[in-house]
């Protein structure tokens, strides 16, 4: 992987004078000129390493050993060949023995996390026979070659955000008939295990729901409550348990859109009994911390609590604190963020006056994104944020207040 | 709502492994009680064992609850479509998923099909419909969904509903009702489960969390993926305005989409 580091010339006299020795005649010869003999090239030269790591002389030397010492002076052609990385061949299963189906949620049109694992659980049913991955999900296939997807099909667009489980289930039914794969799995969240027992029913077929481990011969779930691990062959219908599969990482398949003769459209003359479905709006104060999307959260540094509760309702977030908040009493203890308090797992979250103590950003280590205002440039929660601002939290929060309401009313 | 059938299983305490009140069941009981029907069955099949813990839901102030007494290792869904149709419910609720046995969560759709109804998961509230068009029978439902949302919706005609955890919470047991309860037990005949007979049971073992593997890059670059939080990849606003602040939070908020 690496070429040897420099090589200085070991000095070896014995192989110098065998190299210079003539034993043609009828006494060896010593020849004059110098020959070169051959180097050691086990040998590594620790000053040549040394300079090559190198990377500052004044005030004080400093080294940066992560870097190849033989590459060091070649640095910008290494970047050129990072960037041109080969994308992962491209597999094409042209002739598939059988089909497996994964009916993907895509909640909100982008590919979960749980979608992927559903993806890598199908491949492993389909790499031990030489079948092919049909994914069936509303949008292109094209988000999905990378996840492990041989062909796609694509459902009707406006299900994307309406709420028809009917419709969905006829659509799959209707997919079973057309295609007949040998297993169909869902995600096992809270969409795809209803559809799942939807099809289930309809089909008459068991269901082996939440499967955590899987294999051509043995599929396994959790029974009892979750005290037994029941195991079985794998069924044709199956929901696969989040977090059990590791999605895929480094392929590429073709995804490729399967002609059928509409079998999307199945669904379409279901009448639905169910109807009229609308999102609720939330009082975000009533959600639980552990459940909620957006958090607005205080600490030490946020003395103006009028604003604080302003901005929540401006912003729409749910309001929490640091340890010491709490404890002073400015929140009640459930809004606690923090190892001794809730580890939430919101996509966003805002902290004013938030220092950082090693227990709180041990609370917000599953937030996606962080946004931190503290006076302190070395703060930890500054290093932790994604968008950091050093200010004073009793400037921003007016500030921020007045542009939503700018902006809302512009 | 004159015609409401509860369906209740017996739980299993996870860390003692006592016969209980099956949580969401007693949810939807205490729901089912909260719409005032004026006919309300309550029923269990099973097996004649740990059939004590029922009275735990008669303390919450039932009067009477059936008990269809089946032989062990057989398949309920037979036996309870049979004795549904014979009180022609118009609401059935239950749990969303055993806390013993299977516990597969189909119980509630197998009954649907049966009885030719409309499944409804994760209900959180009941009452009927306030749209002046809708027919008559539609209720209006609450649904749960996924990080605290709620969804509203109409369903029309029969509906079995499965009540999810963030319902109202049930009431307390008490001791006086649980006792001059009556737990009727009716004999009824049911197939052998074969599928469940197949399968093979162990104990649990947890089972090593999924990590995020990073691959490629030198060994260095993998341990740091594996180990380190990310730091220091933000942008850094030092001593901005109020106004440039709040600008700057108000574009990153947009982007993620949190404001519209």
């Amino acid at each position: 992987m690496t070429t040897p580091p420099t090589i200085r010339r070991r000095v070896d006299p014995r192989a110098e004078r065998a190299a210079r020795t003539i034993l043609t005649g009828q006494r060896p010869r010593l020849l004059r000129l110098p020959v070169a003999a051959t180097t050691n090239e086990r040998r590594r030269d620790p000053r040549a390493i040394r300079d090559a790591a190198l990377v500052q002389h004044h005030p004080r030397p400093r080294y940066d050993w992560t870097r190849d010492a033989a590459s060091a002076g070649i640095a910008p052609m290494m970047g050129a060949a990072i960037a041109a990385a080969p994308a992962p061949p491209l597999q094409v299963i042209a002739e598939p023995a059988y089909l497996i189906l994964a009916m993907l949620d895509r909640p909100g049109g982008e590919v979960s996390e749980h979608d992927r694992q559903v993806i890598a659980a199908a491949r492993l049913l389909a790499d031990a026979g030489g079948g092919a991955v049909v994914t069936v999900s509303t949008g292109s296939g094209e988000a999905l070659a990378v996840a492990g997807s041989d062909r796609h099909v694509a459902l009707p667009d406006g299900w994307a955000d309406d709420y028809v489980p009917e419709r969905r289930a006829a659509a799959a039914s209707a997919l079973m008939e057309a295609l007949s794969p040998r297993h169909i799995l869902f995600p096992d969240s809270p969409d795809g295990a209803d559809v799942a027992r939807r099809v289930a029913a309809a089909a008459g077929e068991r269901l082996f729901a939440g499967v955590q481990s899987l294999g051509p011969d043995r599929a396994t779930r959790q029974s009892a409550g979750g005290s037994l691990e029941t195991g079985h062959r794998p069924t044709r219908l199956m929901t696969v348990a989040a977090d059990a599969f590791a999605p895929l990482d480094g392929v590429r398949h073709e995804a490729r859109p399967l002609d059928l003769a509409a079998p999307q459209t199945a669904g379409e003359e279901v009448l639905p009994r169910l109807g009229g479905a609308r999102r609720l709006s939330v009082d975000p104060d009533a959600l639980s911390l552990s459940e909620t999307d957006f958090i607005l959260s205080a600490g030490n540094g946020v003395t103006d609590w009028g604003s604080f509760a302003e901005l929540g309702e401006a912003l729409g977030a749910t309001r929490a604190g640091s340890r010491v908040v709490c404890d002073a009493g400015h929140l009640p203890r459930e809004r606690q963020v923090g190892a001794s308090g809730t580890v939430v797992s919101a996509r966003c979250y805002l902290a004013f006056g938030i220092a950082g103590a090693p227990q709180h950003l041990q609370g917000i280590t599953g937030v996606r994104h962080v946004i931190a205002i503290n006076t302190d440039l070395h703060a930890e929660m500054i290093k932790r944020a994604d968008l950091s601002i050093v200010a004073d939290a009793q400037a921003v929060m007016p500030a921020l207040i007045r542009l939503i309401r700018e902006r809302r009313h512009a | 709502m004159h015609n409401v059938a509860v369906l209740l299983s017996i739980g299993r305490h996870p860390v003692s492994g006592r016969a209980r009140r099956a949580a969401t069941d007693a949810q939807a009981l205490e729901m089912a009680l909260a719409l005032r029907p004026r006919r309300l069955t309550a029923i269990h099949a099973g097996p004649a064992t740990d059939t004590e813990a029922l009275r735990a839901y008669l303390g919450m102030g039932l009067e009477r609850l059936t008990l269809l007494t089946l032989p062990e290792g057989t398949d309920p869904i037979e036996p309870l479509i049979a004795h549904l149709r014979q009180f022609d419910p118009s609401v059935v609720l239950t749990g969303r998923q055993a806390e013993d046995g299977e516990g597969s969560g189909m119980l509630p759709y197998l009954i649907a099909r049966g009885l030719d109804a409309a499944v409804v998961p994760d209900v959180v509230r009941i009452g009927p419909t306030n749209a002046p068009d809708a027919m008559a029978g539609a209720a209006d439902l609450v649904q749960a969904l996924p990080r605290g949302q709620r969804r509203a919706l109409t369903a029309t005609g029969r509906f079995v509903a499965t009540i999810h955890p963030s319902a109202p919470p049930a009431r307390a047991s008490a001791f006086g009702p649980a006792r001059r309860g009556v737990i009727e037990p009716v004999a009824a005949q049911a197939t052998a489960d074969l599928f469940l007979s197949d399968c093979e049971h162990r104990p649990w073992r947890p089972k090593p969390k999924l990590m995020r593997v990073k691959r490629g890059g030198s060994a260095l670059d993998r341990l740091k993926a594996a180990t380190e939080s990310k730091s220091g990849k933000g942008q850094l606003l030092v001593n901005p305005t109020a106004e440039a602040g709040a600008l700057a939070i108000y574009d990153s908020l947009v982007e993620q989409g949190m404001l519209p």
